[in-house]
């Protein structure tokens, strides 16, 4: 891991430091007799302007992660460090401080729930500038300026979000995390609520902003849509991460039984990674 | 929301209803033409030049009367109404955000206060204090603050868990900032919905006290007093009782002709229903478009 | 290894090679489904015949006409919907004149249905199995107590890994994928002929879809079922179908066998979809593998 965060710094000899630090996290819900382990000793770092896709079913502790590196839900143990800074025993104003210098942002699968009913598309874009400190002249300036690297018209910059399509609500979604500018984005299951060509589209800009060198963090079940666009793939399973690697390497040749199901699961067009049988076997491992 | 409300007929014909009891209210007691108080030889006539309703059984104009005490019944209802809103919602909205403690008392106690019977609360006040309206109106509200308390802390729950809520929390928002940039708008309507409803009982509230005689002292004219009075000559005189009758029930029927237009037009359905307005307009405009240089 | 749907064409080529073709299950002819309400022809004419052991696919977006296309086939078409030419031959018989008693016999017995979001399809204070139980009672005219062993018995044919649990439970205990398996219990409880998958599988996991799609293939080659699937995405058809549809706004621009639709498609719609499932598909990290 080392090796790659090395490679991707300017001056080999200061390794830059990675966006995100995770180290043996563990997150339980509930207490004593009902305690629920959601994510079990997960480490994962994220070099700047890189993409992790971490694919992650039902069950997995894929949105704790997330929510977890957010600061919306409390680790029970490990530590997480973001753009440098340990949020372990953040309280909620450091939190307030650390989120409005715009280091971390994040997508929501919900197109039509993450964005206000009653606040026009201008201004839940404008929304994280101001809350940054930004007047609202400059953040109007630089909401208006954003519109063409998502693909948006400036004339639904007036309309309220149930006016828009879903490729559309999701693209403001991609927007007003993506203004700020940040190092990091997360994205839970950001396609998986929308068809064909507006998932598509929406890979397709999030490619783009890459450009901008913000750290992605794309967490979904859909293999194929990570697959499009990680360097490196986590594979999350029942709260624990049991493979890590290059995109190529963990879907060309996968290791660990439950990846090797997954690879195996995904429907392909012209090729079986698995037959019946074998998908069968890997599932009666799993389950022993 | 005040446009989209008056857009609507049912909203424009509340308005206007109300708008006119209120304009009784203030400038009632001024527009008498007579003396509410003075009384007459000539009882119970009937409606004449200068009796536009007719006199009571004491000869009293019954226009003046009824003029003189709209005053208090329009008054006694914006009390309960304005005490049931501030004693209500204002812990409503802050049960979500002052912790569990706060919220379990409040709680019971919004659950405590439904269970007492608020008109004959008010009855008790009025014995222990003395007549006099106002009193008994604040009590009254306090009794009927837990819908208030119900209302606004369910919107606010909603929006606070809301997708849109976490994303400014996110992005760094405070619980002051949520509270006025997104909890406002959504508490709004349904406050502004209860509101016109608990005006409407409040005024049914004071009409029935005054109706028993309890509140106001008898020379002095209220709306349920003088249904009181005349109810004892609706076999001579019929429509006596029915003035304040028919005001009464216009003003309670226009509150919650109100309360269904703001409902109407806030939340999923009202967006829905706006839109489907402009639609509608967008629609005309296409089909005929606008004469150019005014018709 | 050889993939799945070379087994299945080498077996489907022994079956024709053996026997005379078989009549169809499900033949539809040049269907057109026009929308009273509005005026306007929404599907333009679908044609396909479905044999017993094959399955059709039909993919597209949504707004296509793939959805109405199958609840013409199940006479569920949605109030001032109708089927405005063509026809739809169930088992030989036309449905055009059916009587809502021939139907009522003819749904779960010859021709069932699972669709996408399991939980809805399923009473949430009841439990799961006392519904399939009522499926087979109501269909099969079983007691009571022979229901709930048959009902059992499905559970496990569906790959349930315990049976006599999930009968107890209720919907909202289960997974989207139990789920999905226990509505598929209840479909063929009553043994049809056909089976239509509409986007049984879009809302599950990737792992659950894989197991769902297993378990259709499993009863198509164990029973004789014919299978008619409806997907958004080409590659779920794929894996399943021996023939395809791709239908855009009510059109079929393309059919075919699975295999030359893929391998050489000719409109310009099913080169699209094709390109981006490579562009966003695992296709170009999979060691390809000889297609025979």
């Amino acid at each position: 891991m080392s090796s790659e965060q090395t490679a991707l710094s300017i001056d080999p000899v200061v390794p830059v430091p990675p966006v995100l630090q995770v180290e043996n996290l563990e997150v339980h819900y509930g207490l004593r007799r009902r305690r629920r382990s959601a994510l079990n000793g997960v480490s994962l770092n994220v070099a700047p302007g890189e993409t992790v896709g971490i694919i992650g079913e039902t069950g997995s502790g894929k949105s704790t992660l997330a929510r977890a590196v957010l600061g919306l839900v409390r680790a029970s143990a490990g530590s997480i460090v973001v753009g440098g800074e340990d949020i372990g025993a953040y309280g909620p104003r450091q939190w307030r401080a650390l989120r409005r210098r715009g280091v971390i942002q994040y997508v929501f699968q919900d197109p039509l729930r993450s964005l206000d009913p009653d606040l026009t598309i201008e201004a839940s874009l404008a929304e994280p500038l101001i809350l940054q400190g930004v007047s609202r002249e400059e953040a109007a300036t630089r909401v208006r300026a954003f519109l063409s690297r998502v693909r948006l018209d400036e004339e639904l910059l007036d309309r309220l979000p149930g006016e828009l399509s879903g490729g559309q609500r999701q693209r403001v979604a991609v927007a007003r995390a993506l203004v700020t500018d940040p190092r990091l984005v997360i994205l839970d299951e950001p396609v998986s609520a929308l068809d064909s060509a507006n998932r598509v589209q929406i890979l397709q800009i999030l490619k783009e902003r890459r450009a901008d060198g913000v750290a992605l963090v794309f967490i979904s079940h859909d293999l194929g849509s990570v697959a499009g666009i990680a360097d490196r793939i986590a594979v999350l399973y029942r709260g624990e991460l049991v493979e890590v690697g290059a995109a190529r390497d963990v879907i060309g040749a996968p290791q660990h039984p439950y990846t090797r199901l997954l690879v195996g699961s995904a429907p392909t067009l012209h090729t079986a990674a698995a037959d019946r049988a074998e998908r069968a076997a890997l599932r009666a491992l799993l389950h022993a | 929301m005040v446009r989209r409300v008056l857009a609507l007929p049912s909203g424009r014909i509340a308005v206007v209803i109300l708008v006119l009891i209120a304009f009784l209210a203030v400038l009632g007691p001024l527009l008498a033409p007579q003396n509410p108080l003075a009384t007459s030889a000539d009882t119970l006539a009937g409606t004449s030049g200068a009796h536009w309703l007719g006199t009571d059984y004491l000869g009293r104009d019954v226009l003046s009367r009824l003029l003189d005490g709209s005053r208090i019944s329009v008054l006694g209802s914006l009390e309960v109404a304005l005490t049931a809103l501030v004693v209500g919602a204002v812990p409503g909205i802050l049960s979500v955000y002052l912790g569990r403690t706060f919220e379990w008392i409040t709680l019971r106690l919004a659950d405590t206060l439904v269970a007492l019977p608020f008109l004959l609360f008010a009855v008790a006040v009025i014995a222990l204090l003395g007549n006099g309206i106002t009193q008994a109106m604040l009590v009254t509200g306090a009794l009927v603050s837990p819908l208030f308390y119900r209302v606004s802390r369910a919107a606010t729950l909603s929006v606070a868990r809301s997708l849109y809520v976490e994303a400014a929390v996110i992005a760094g928002a405070s619980v002051g900032w949520v509270v006025r940039r997104h909890v406002w708008l959504k508490v709004l309507p349904p406050i502004a919905v209860a509101l016109a409803q608990t005006i409407g009982v409040g005024f049914v509230i004071v009409s029935s006290l005054t109706f028993l005689g309890i509140g106001v002292q008898p020379p002095a004219p209220t709306w349920g007093g003088l249904l009181a009075s005349d109810l004892a000559y609706l076999s001579r005189r019929p429509w006596a009782p029915l003035a304040p009758a028919v005001l009464i029930m216009i003003t309670v029927w226009a509150c919650n002709l109100l309360a269904d237009a703001i409902r109407d037009v806030s939340g999923e359905a009202g967006r829905a229903l706006v839109n489907h307005r402009k639609a509608r307009a967008n629609r005309l405009d296409k089909a005929e478009p606008a004469p150019a240089g005014g018709a | 290894m050889t993939t799945l749907s070379e087994k299945l064409h080498v077996q489907a080529d022994e079956s024709t090679v053996s026997a005379d073709p078989p009549a169809p299950v499900l033949s539809v002819r040049d269907v057109r489904i026009s929308d009273q309400a509005g005026d306007r022809e929404i599907v333009h004419g679908v044609s396909f015949a479905l044999t017993p052991g094959r399955a059709v696919g039909i993919v597209g977006e949504s707004g296509s006409g793939k959805t109405l296309a199958c609840r013409a086939a199940l006479g569920i078409l949605p109030a001032h919907f109708e089927v405005t030419a063509g026809s739809i031959e169930i088992d030989g018989r036309d449905i055009a004149g059916l009587s809502s008693a021939e139907w009522t016999a003819l749904r779960g017995a010859t021709i069932s249905a699972v669709f996408q979001d399991p939980a809805s399809y399923l009473n949430p204070s009841i439990r799961v199995g006392a519904q399939v139980a009522e499926v087979i009672r109501v269909k099969k005219g079983v007691k009571r107590g022979e229901a709930r062993r048959q009902a059992i018995d499905l559970l496990r044919a569906v790959h349930l890994r315990d049976p006599e649990l999930v009968y107890g439970q209720y919907s909202f205990e289960l997974s989207g994928g139990m789920l999905q398996r226990v509505l598929i219990a209840a479909a063929i409880a009553a043994g049809p002929r056909i089976l239509i998958a509409d986007e049984a599988t879009t809302a599950l996991d990737v792992t659950v879809q894989a197991e769902i799609l297993d378990l259709l293939a499993d009863l198509r080659e164990e029973t004789g079922l014919a299978l008619v699937v409806v997907s958004h995405d080409l590659a779920v058809v794929a894996q399943l179908c021996d023939e395809v549809l791709v239908l855009r706004q009510g059109e079929v621009v393309e059919q075919g066998p699975t295999r030359q639709v893929l391998h050489d498609p000719q409109h310009e719609y099913t080169r699209l979809l094709i390109a981006e499932h490579e562009q966003y598909g695992l296709d170009r990290f999979l060691a390809p593998k000889e297609d025979a």
